[in-house]
């Protein structure tokens, strides 16, 4: 895929709180990319800065090769959906669907027809005629997204669009976005503070904390191959062993030598490490496959819904085991003596 | 978000254009109080106190002050007190009476001064009061009754019941409640809203003017002083007043304004 | 608050809520009432006559001064408006773009001069305008005219600029606080969909500040139009408004049923101007309809 816009060596601080170190980050051509991290990571800045709401203080901002990071707001290709909608309170839903075109000065007829097309992409066709104080918080989102891409950008920010809405709804939103992005394959670049969201609509996520990207790529690969002791523990209930990494990817832990899956990305030999496991790739007993297989002890298990989850006391070291919930219930009990089995591909190794 | 400088430079001229026109008028009289004036000219070439050491010998003017400050102090106790009560009562639940009691209580804020004034003047007559300082500080409180009531109001909005039924809770008597547990947390309200009531006291003439019977309060004296033309002492008297109103607005701001809003980062 | 109030407290509670609704139903309500019903009685010579009649509206409708004066009156308060939020838009405008302590600051300062003496501004604005004045010296000095400059002395212009200049903090702050109210967000988002300054300016600020707008407008016409000692030091002969017919029936005609009458047909103007900034103004207008 083409690159479409580029960002090289992006800093910004907010008096002595540096906000964003040195950021290089390419975002290419029709994907969904979202920017993933803790609030006070930086995300938001990222967004603002490439919509022209803040300036970087170092580094460039690149468009067909060309630098805009100071370019004034309303000359870049770019329109965003707000966190809060920001729609305009005193005109209708068609009025603030046609703003971006009624500000280019196009005919008025072509503006009702385009804001009719747009409408019915967004299925609010029915609506064009109500304010936004009239509207539920999912149609007010449509509104957003219909006005951002109705000027056909090369680019769609999103700051946090889903927040304000409950989890239902916000679902229903994720698989309408997906569908718009696949509708009309404009660039989307998505700022979440949630993971669950993050892997259910991005090609590609950008994880950030502290003002740095900590790792790029697809869902799977930063969920299954994390490469820092941060995005191992923000996606979900990962195991963390505490240990000294040893050669080729192996690490010494209290609970013996665990080989890992190597990727070139581990700390050096010698180095404090942790082993993270997940916990649905654990299974119990000794599976034909699996390169680890450890002996440990049920402390306890708690259903929860379509998954169970076992804690087994392995010399001391909890370990958590997801598993399939039954009706009739797992064949497990506090106390019981289980052996506990992985894959080697399925334990990385991180710095601690 | 940004505007172009050349926006910015024109609102920056009407702003200063409008500071000169509010504060011309005010600067003026002050500036004229530290020179001779003589046939209706300034004598720029030499600064003095005349004007203050004349100011002290103009016994109309002196009396004017003396009833301006008997008819604001009055009128700020009667307003507290009268609207203290009047804030509890309406805070302490909703109902007709109260909220027609709250509009009769606006009513002098909201219609013009002449017609306060007016109707007071038409009922003093009809009841057989005679005007005198009473019936100015009547027509004052009156006036000043809404402000002092809305302040009040807002602060006990702000306290809440809990507080008051904590109290009642542990045994005190509606009173002991009042002077324990209210009158602390009213405290800077009642403050400031004396003051600013002060304020409006001093400089109100429209009403003072219906209700007033030989009696009279500063503007009322400046008035009738103007009709003829000032003397020079008259300056050194508004640059007191000036002076005077400046500490009172200083005052009100420090009890009134919240902190975090005057110190309050865009 | 289930125990029940003992004797004194009920005392005490009884001689409170007599004082809250008694002095303002006394003090208040009572003479606007009876200021009403003055204005249904009737004067022969000097004496006062105690029976209803409709002869002093029937006056008002039918003589042939008292409409023009109030509608010129009328005109004369929404000219003062008019003038007030073109001078006072900008200078709200202004202050909103500023940043913290400095805006508020900036703003104290506007407000101020309404708690300086009334009578003197007045006073200092008459000597400024007069035809000996201030103005006309500085532009004979200046050599921009030869002789002193008369349309605003001693007339209805000199009303208008004079209560203009006395007013015009109170156009600033309702225009201040409805600037204040526009989200910061929306402005960014008529800019990221390509809006110029302008246009942001001109179809996001400028309506959703209207509101504020509108109650600036009632505040200065309200209290322009209850004016009757602007307009007698200020606007000489023919500077007539009619706040100061009422207040002549009140001194030299010695009429009060007339003067009620006409300060009765002066409230329903105020009236219909709070009603029609309550409608149109406040909060919630201008968001939907």
């Amino acid at each position: 895929m083409a690159v479409l816009l580029e960002l090289k060596g992006v800093g910004k601080a907010f008096g002595a709180t540096r906000v964003l170190e040195h950021i290089d980050l390419a975002v290419e051509d029709g994907e969904f990319i979202t920017i993933l991290g803790p609030s006070g990571s930086g995300k938001t800045t990222i967004l603002r800065m490439i919509g022209g709401f803040t300036q970087p203080d170092q580094g460039q901002i690149l468009l067909d090769g060309r630098d805009i990071a100071h370019d004034p707001i309303n000359r870049r290709p770019f329109n965003t959906v707000f966190q809060d909608y920001a729609l305009f309170p005193h005109m209708t839903v068609a009025g603030n669907v046609g703003y971006g075109l009624k500000v280019r000065g196009t005919a008025n007829a072509v503006i009702k027809q385009r804001v009719g097309e747009v409408l019915d992409l967004v299925q609010l066709g029915s609506l064009a005629a109500r304010y936004p104080a009239q509207l539920s918080g999912g149609q007010r989102q449509r509104v957003a997204l219909a006005r951002a891409i109705i000027c056909q950008p090369r680019l769609i920010l999103l700051d946090e669009p889903l927040a304000a809405l409950d989890v239902e709804l916000r679902k229903q939103m994720q698989e309408f976005l997906k569908d718009i992005h696949r509708e009309i394959k404009t660039t989307f670049l998505f700022v979440t503070h949630d993971q669950e969201e993050a892997i259910a609509m991005a090609d590609r996520i950008c994880v950030m904390n502290y003002g740095k990207i900590l790792q790029l790529g697809s869902p799977t690969e930063v969920y299954y191959r994390p490469h820092s002791e941060f995005v191992a523990r923000f996606f979900g209930d990962n195991n963390l062993i505490e240990g000294v990494a040893g050669d080729r990817g192996s690490v010494a832990t209290p609970i013996g030598t665990l080989p890992c899956a190597a990727d070139g990305t581990e700390p050096a030999a010698g180095a404090k490490a942790f082993a993270v496991i997940r916990p649905e790739a654990i299974r119990i007993g000794n599976e034909p496959g699996a390169n680890t297989v450890v002996a440990g002890q049920v402390s306890s298990v708690n259903f929860g819904g379509a998954a169970t989850v076992a804690v087994v006391d392995v010399a001391g070291v909890p370990l958590r085991v997801k598993l399939p919930s039954r009706a009739e219930g797992l064949p497990l009990k506090v106390g019981d003596r289980v052996q506990l089995a992985w894959r080697t591909e399925d334990c990385r190794l991180v710095a601690a | 978000m940004k505007r172009s400088p050349l926006a910015t430079l024109l609102l920056s001229l009407v702003t200063l254009l409008v500071f000169i026109l509010l504060y011309g008028p005010i600067f003026i009289p002050i500036v004229t109080s530290f020179f001779t004036v003589k046939y209706g000219s300034v004598d720029w070439s030499q600064m003095n106190l005349d004007a203050y050491a004349k100011l002290t010998g103009n016994e109309g003017v002196i009396e004017a002050v003396e009833n301006t400050f008997i008819v604001g102090l009055s009128a700020v106790a009667a307003s507290l007190v009268l609207g203290t009560v009047i804030a509890l009562h309406c805070n302490s639940g909703k109902s007709r009476s109260r909220a027609l009691l709250q509009f009769v209580v606006f009513l002098p804020f909201l219609m013009p001064p002449i017609i306060t004034g007016l109707s007071l003047l038409i009922f003093f007559r009809e009841v057989s009061i005679d005007r005198s300082m009473l019936t100015i500080i009547i027509g004052h409180t009156v006036f000043v009754l809404a402000l002092v009531y809305r302040t009040i109001l807002v602060r006990l909005q702000g306290i809440g019941f809990s507080m008051i039924e904590a109290s009642y809770d542990l045994g005190a008597s509606a009173p002991q409640t009042f002077f324990y547990v209210l009158l602390p947390n009213l405290k800077s309200a009642l403050i400031g809203a004396g003051v600013l009531a002060f304020a409006l006291s001093f400089d109100e003439t429209m009403i003072t003017i219906l209700v007033t019977g030989t009696q009279n309060t500063l503007p009322l004296r400046l008035w009738a002083m103007m009709r003829l033309g000032f003397t020079p002492d008259i300056n050194a008297l508004v640059a007191i007043i000036l002076a005077l109103t400046t500490v009172m607005v200083l005052i009100a701001a420090r009890y009134l304004i919240p902190k975090d809003f005057a110190g309050a980062d865009a | 608050m289930t125990a029940k109030p003992i004797e004194a407290d009920r005392i005490w509670r009884g001689i409170a809520l007599l004082a809250a609704y008694g002095l303002p139903i006394f003090f208040i309500l009572l003479p606007l009432c009876g200021f009403l019903v003055y204005s249904l009685f009737w004067v022969e010579g000097t004496e006062l006559h105690y029976e209803l009649t409709l002869v002093n509206y029937r006056r008002f409708f039918t003589d042939e001064i008292y409409v023009p004066v109030l509608r010129q009156t009328v005109v004369l308060c929404l000219e003062v408006a008019g003038l007030c939020i073109a001078f006072g838009y900008p200078v709200a405008y202004f202050l909103s773009g500023l940043k913290g302590r400095k805006k508020y600051t900036l703003l104290m300062l506007l407000l101020v001069p309404l708690l300086m003496s009334y009578i003197i501004k007045m006073y200092a604005i008459r000597s400024i305008l007069g035809g000996n004045g201030f103005l006309n010296r500085s532009l004979i000095a200046l050599g921009i005219i030869d002789q002193p400059l008369t349309f605003f002395v001693f007339n209805l212009n000199a009303v208008l600029l004079t209560l203009s200049v006395l007013l015009l903090p109170f156009a600033i702050l309702p225009i201040f606080l409805s600037l204040e109210r526009i989200p910061k967000n929306l402005l960014e988002a008529s800019a990221d969909l390509g809006g110029s300054n302008a246009q942001s300016f001109f179809r996001v600020i400028l309506p959703l500040s209207l509101p504020g707008v509108i109650s600036a407008a009632t505040f200065v016409f309200v209290l322009a139009i209850g004016d009757f000692l602007t307009p007698q030091m200020v606007g000489g002969q023919s500077g007539f408004t009619f706040g100061r017919i009422i207040y002549s029936q009140f001194g030299t005609a010695f009429n009060w049923p007339f003067g009620s009458a006409l300060s009765v047909i002066l409230a329903a103007v105020v009236i219909v101007a709070i009603l029609v900034g309550a409608r149109f103004g406040g909060e919630k207008a201008g968001v939907h309809r």
